[in-house]
């Protein structure tokens, strides 16, 4: 692919897909300042990956792999995950959002957030509507694993959601 | 709350951020200058300086012992040169594991399956453990190197005594501590008194992952 081609096609998967990239930087991370420099960091990433890229996967796939992988280590490094369990709350959406549901959203949010690096994955991955088959691709693990992960996970984030109705 | 709840949920929440989200457009350019920059601030620099003194040490140690064993092999002690030659050995090892960890970072693939990846990335960083084990061997060789014949023939029963044990007590401890030096002891107050400091923090969070990660990579085998 000629270096002005790779260009335009990398402008255009970012601007096509900015939506896949702010719920994954917004699944690890908690203030606008890390969520930037987390989807600069994956940007690169992807950039850097362009010349790789296996027709044979969906964009989507490799994106997320990208992405998760990026942001997993990224969080890591800068280990956000003590900056979440401390937060009491988690911004807000939008005020044109109702009140009931912005509720219900920033609670399954504040408990995606108190998962494990794999957890959020997955869940996110779920929730976005993949297909187990799709979700093994990404995460490279068997299907039937991600079976039982996803049973798991959402169990547990029923019981939250539960625990706080009862409070 | 069921499943078709959750999704609703997550997909409106999203859809509501996508409208206030904006992506700051920065040039290609000024995003390989700051990965470049962050990837080298990344860089452990005790891990370079390390790796610079242990090249310096091999290299220039080595050179040495060679000599002296070509050109005056009669004439130096038998135990400073093979406590030597062992110790640089051991330095060596140490310094290839550094030079696999720096070129495994300057070739890491991020298309990979997020397990698969995100596994390798903690090796590296598991690989200091090796790393501290093989120094460790080091031990006994810094008790023996200034041992000679004549310490022997004109050594008294005291000196014998506290030399046997010094040697001794150092390698019971630097065996010891290569077969105990392990995640599963991570805990224990002489681990992190060898692995204090900013080796630290990324050792204990890759316990945690690791742990988090364990059934996945095994259901990957199958």
């Amino acid at each position: 692919m000629a270096n002005h081609n790779l260009h335009q096609t990398f402008h255009e998967i970012i601007e096509q897909h900015k939506g896949l990239l702010f719920k994954v930087v917004r699944t690890y991370c908690e203030n606008e300042e890390d969520r930037q420099d987390l989807i600069q960091e994956i940007r690169i990433q992807i950039w850097k990956s362009l010349p790789k890229y296996n027709a044979n996967f969906a964009m989507t796939t490799w994106l997320y792999r990208i992405s998760i992988n990026v942001s997993i280590s990224y969080y890591r490094k800068n280990s956000i995950r003590h900056q979440y369990a401390k937060a009491e709350t988690l911004p807000t959406v939008t005020d044109a959002f109702p009140n009931d549901l912005q509720e219900k959203f920033n609670l399954l949010e504040k408990f995606i957030a108190e998962l494990n690096e794999m957890d959020k994955a997955l869940i996110m991955l779920y929730l976005e509507d993949k297909s187990y088959i799709e979700i093994s691709e990404i995460m490279g693990i068997s299907i039937s694993n991600v079976g039982t992960k996803m049973g798991r996970i959402k169990e547990k984030l029923k019981k939250r959601f539960l625990n706080h109705k009862e409070n | 709350m069921n499943d078709t709840d959750l999704k609703y949920l997550w997909q409106t929440g999203n859809d509501q951020i996508a409208f206030s989200q904006k992506l700051e457009k920065t040039s290609l350019d000024k995003l390989t200058k700051k990965n470049v920059s962050h990837f080298l601030s990344s860089m452990k620099p005790i891990k370079l300086f390390t790796l610079l003194v242990g090249l310096l040490w091999v290299f220039g140690i080595g050179y040495v012992l060679i000599k002296l064993t070509i050109n005056a092999y009669d004439q130096v002690s038998h135990y400073f040169l093979y406590s030597a030659y062992f110790q640089v050995a051991l330095t060596a090892m140490a310094v290839i594991l550094y030079i696999i960890q720096i070129s495994t970072l300057y070739n890491i693939d991020f298309n990979k399956p997020v397990v698969i990846l995100q596994k390798t990335l903690l090796k590296l960083k598991a690989s200091t453990l090796n790393v501290t084990r093989i120094l460790i061997l080091q031990l006994p060789f810094w008790t023996t190197f200034y041992w000679n014949e004549s310490m022997f023939k004109n050594g008294t029963l005291p000196l014998f005594v506290l030399q046997g044990a010094v040697t001794i007590s150092f390698t019971y401890l630097a065996i010891w501590l290569f077969f105990h030096l392990k995640f599963e002891n991570a805990d224990k107050w002489w681990f992190k008194l060898l692995l204090q400091g900013k080796e630290w923090e990324p050792l204990i969070t890759s316990i945690d992952i690791l742990n988090d990660m364990e059934e996945e990579v095994v259901s990957t085998k199958d």
